[in-house]
């Protein structure tokens, strides 16, 4: 019985246009942001690996998986489809459920293609611009990038069924993210308590506190009290 | 005559928006809360012997931290002004589009254009006059004569007017784009990224020098006194630049704002 | 054999019960009660503002009454499963999103609730909007998006009807369209419950009427009871709400 709903919403996904730019858009931008890297890695003479190219592409990426993920829920508000939506699924744990796994099907995809298309892409451009190759440390690594792609979009949705628009769901998550996170950081050391900061030691190691596990599992915590604020409001109040 | 009567009406109307509000609201308390951060870890450094910890000890600097945000103010701003006339409202209220009113009462275009533009630049300079004072006061409050002053006030207030002015430019640059896209989703993304840490146009100034002549990179020296970036355009020219796109951009928007069907 | 029939009677039944529901200060809707029989067109008519939508929003499960209780044969809408194959309903205009094609959105609709994908042609095929099938609702006019809607209520091809303002926006030979539609649900067994303010259309149409002015329901009948003793039901509406003087004999 649930399949169906989550069959509905990838249904869903899948024919909206605005969905499949995205994600081209998203692998796009892996692509040719890790190129410019590896590019300007070569122009500058500094050394690099291919695995600590694509790693510098990833908060560029992210902005694509922050569309991704607001848009599943952030599209039915801009119109009047969560009237349509709920009428047909009137269970709306079940909705919300279903929705959230076709958010996380679409947002790990993503993030899956981009990684890997980056990687192609900093492999190439790295020996095409001649950079200088030190050995990979931690290819793992590149998991660890999947993985805090696919904690940012579930985020994002997260803040768009909380939210319940669609604008200002995209520009609340690309603020928190962009701009506040770095300014966040640049003044205190407690920013690494931030989602997306303590997230990031799933591919960088660049806190002395935390570490990928632990920083992973403060993201989940901000995901937990967010999308419980989100599932509140999404169950128990009228659209 | 005949100019105030639109421009009033475009003002009443964004003033009317929530999602303005919103954008204002952002700012104006988001750039407090980051200046009163900023100030107290700059004190208390002070105070317990160790400003090396922070970047530097200058209240104007605290204060200035925060400028970024007003990008984001000022894009919602442009975007806003433009989405909202295509919004879609529900059958009950009849299923239409607010384009249809506001063209049918103002059909030249390119002076509806203009009204929003002009409307947009004085929102920004207003919200600009009230929140860069405001968070100045707060960081020379919090900081006083406890940090060395690397700012002067005639600097601090070019800067000041230069981040208000690159503000403005990103807000118009980002009416044209929905205007131009019809959708509300491409400037947040390109000019909100754009403008922060994950810029594209930054990486690109490795390759080639002409990305310094985009238009958030040339005015980057606008928002910050001190040489983020190598071989770039000095404030003034870089202001000219960045004006130049904006100006570009309006102009093609209006053209294909004029030939379009509503 | 009684109760039998009185189950069946249960099955298709629309029940408002003693419905309340405040925004903020405001009272929309005050113990507002009445039913909508299987075998039946019952219209709910009412001024704008008076109730109607939100009682239906109700009855559909959107919204959450501050007191009473709305059930579709005997339960809450929320519990049912695949409501879409009990109940049709069409509140605002087409309910879909304007990028998607009038076909793709009738298809997740389908899966949704599991009514087989053949029926989005089929349904499309009904209200006239086959050939619009691959165009985006974005471009569909009010008529077409109120076809639209109508599609996706008769989709799960259910025992009953909420229709919200279905003739609006709709052409002359739409409108004689939906009346036929309308009849045959009744006619063979079906329930039918649909919103209006148009006097004309409820009057060649339904059997039951329910009258709601200020969010009470001022009068309940047939057409025939509520009509007694005046030219048009117009003046009978006007008459029950309060409105102009009436011409009433």
């Amino acid at each position: 019985m649930g399949t169906r709903v989550l069959a509905a919403e990838l249904d869903k996904l899948r024919t909206l246009p605005v969905i499949g730019f995205t994600m081209v858009g998203t692998v796009l931008t892996g692509v040719v942001i890790a190129a410019a890297l590896a590019a300007s890695a070569a122009a500058q003479g500094t050394p690099s690996t291919v695995v600590e190219l694509v790693l510098a592409a990833v908060p560029f990426v992210q902005v694509g998986i922050i569309l991704l993920g607001v848009l599943p829920a952030g599209h039915e508000y801009d119109g009047r489809q969560i009237a349509t939506t709920l009428v047909a699924v009137p269970d709306r744990a079940r909705a919300l459920a279903g929705k959230t796994m076709a958010t996380v099907a679409v947002v790990g995809a993503g993030a899956a293609l981009s990684i890997g298309a980056a990687h192609a892409s900093a492999a190439i451009a790295a020996g095409v611009t001649e950079v200088t190759l030190t050995a990979d440390r931690a290819p793992w690594r590149l998991a660890g990038a999947i993985a805090y792609l696919a904690v940012i979009g579930l985020l994002a949705h997260a803040v768009a069924v909380a939210v319940r628009h669609l604008v200002p769901a995209l520009v609340a998550m690309l603020g928190l993210m962009v701009i506040i996170s770095p300014v966040a950081a640049g003044l205190t050391e407690h920013a690494r308590w931030l989602p997306d900061r303590a997230a990031s030691q799933l591919y960088a190691d660049t806190d002395a506190l935390l570490t990928g596990a632990s920083g992973a599992l403060v993201a989940v915590a901000w995901l937990a009290a967010i999308g419980t604020l989100a599932a509140f409001r999404f169950i128990r109040l009228d659209p | 005559m005949r100019v105030a009567g639109p421009l009033v009406a475009e003002l009443r109307k964004t003033l009317t928006l929530p999602a303005a509000w919103a954008g204002i609201a952002v700012v104006v308390l988001g750039s407090i809360a980051i200046t009163v951060l900023n100030a107290v870890t700059t004190r208390s450094a002070i105070d317990a012997g160790t400003p090396e910890r922070v970047a530097n000890t200058s209240a104007f600097e605290a204060a200035f931290a925060a400028m970024p945000l007003g990008t984001v103010g000022a894009v919602v701003l442009g975007v806003v002004m433009i989405s909202s006339e295509y919004a879609a409202n529900s059958t009950d209220a009849g299923g239409g589009r607010q384009i249809t009113a506001t063209l049918t009462a103002m059909p030249r275009r390119v002076s509806l254009l203009a009204a929003k533009a002009t409307v947009l630049v004085v929102l920004v300079i207003a919200v600009a006059a009230i929140t860069l004072p405001i968070t100045a006061g707060i960081a020379t409050a919090v900081i006083g004569g406890a940090g060395t002053e690397t700012v002067t006030p005639a600097q601090a207030l070019m800067r000041g007017l230069g981040g208000a002015l690159y503000w403005t430019l990103t807000g118009l640059i980002a009416t044209a784009v929905t205007l131009l896209t019809r959708s509300g989703l491409i400037a947040p993304i390109v000019l909100i990224a754009n403008s922060s840490v994950v810029s594209v146009s930054l990486l690109l100034t490795n390759l080639t020098p002409l990305a310094h002549w985009l238009p958030d990179l040339a005015g980057r020296r606008l928002f910050t006194g001190v040489d983020t970036v190598d071989g770039g355009l000095a404030a003034g020219p870089g202001a000219l630049v960045m004006a130049g796109w904006t100006v570009l951009l309006l102009a093609v928007a209006a053209v294909v704002f004029r030939r379009r069907d509503a | 054999m009684p109760a039998g029939r009185a189950r069946d009677r249960m099955v298709g039944m629309l029940l408002i019960d003693q419905l309340v529901k405040r925004h903020g200060t405001r009272t929309v809707l005050d113990h507002v009660g009445f039913e909508a029989r299987p075998g039946r067109v019952t219209a709910f008519l009412g001024a704008n503002g008076a109730g109607k939508s939100s009682t239906l929003r109700i009855l559909l499960g959107l919204d959450r009454p501050d007191g009473g209780t709305a059930l579709v044969g005997g339960r809450p809408y929320r519990t049912l499963r695949d409501p879409l194959r009990t109940v049709g309903s069409m509140l605002d205009g087409s309910g879909a999103h304007r990028a998607r094609t009038a076909r793709d959105h009738l298809a997740w609709l389908a899966r949704s609730n599991g009514i087989a994908r053949s029926r989005v042609g089929e349904a499309l095929d009904q209200v006239g909007l086959a050939s619009s099938a691959g165009v985006r609702v974005g471009r569909f006019s009010l008529g077409m998006g109120q076809r639209l809607g109508l599609a996706a209520a008769l989709l799960g091809e259910p025992q009953a009807l909420v229709l919200d303002e279905p003739v609006n926006g709709l052409d002359p030979e739409g409108i004689r369209w939906m009346r036929g539609l309308l009849r045959d649900q009744a006619a063979a067994g079906g329930t039918v419950l649909l919103s209006s303010h148009l006097m004309a259309e409820v009057a060649d149409v339904a059997d039951d009427l329910v009258v709601i002015a200020g969010g009470r329901i001022v009068a309940t009948g047939t057409l025939a009871e509520l009509t007694t003793g005046y030219d048009r039901l117009e003046d009978a509406f006007f008459a029950l709400t309060g409105g102009d003087a009436g011409a009433h004999r």
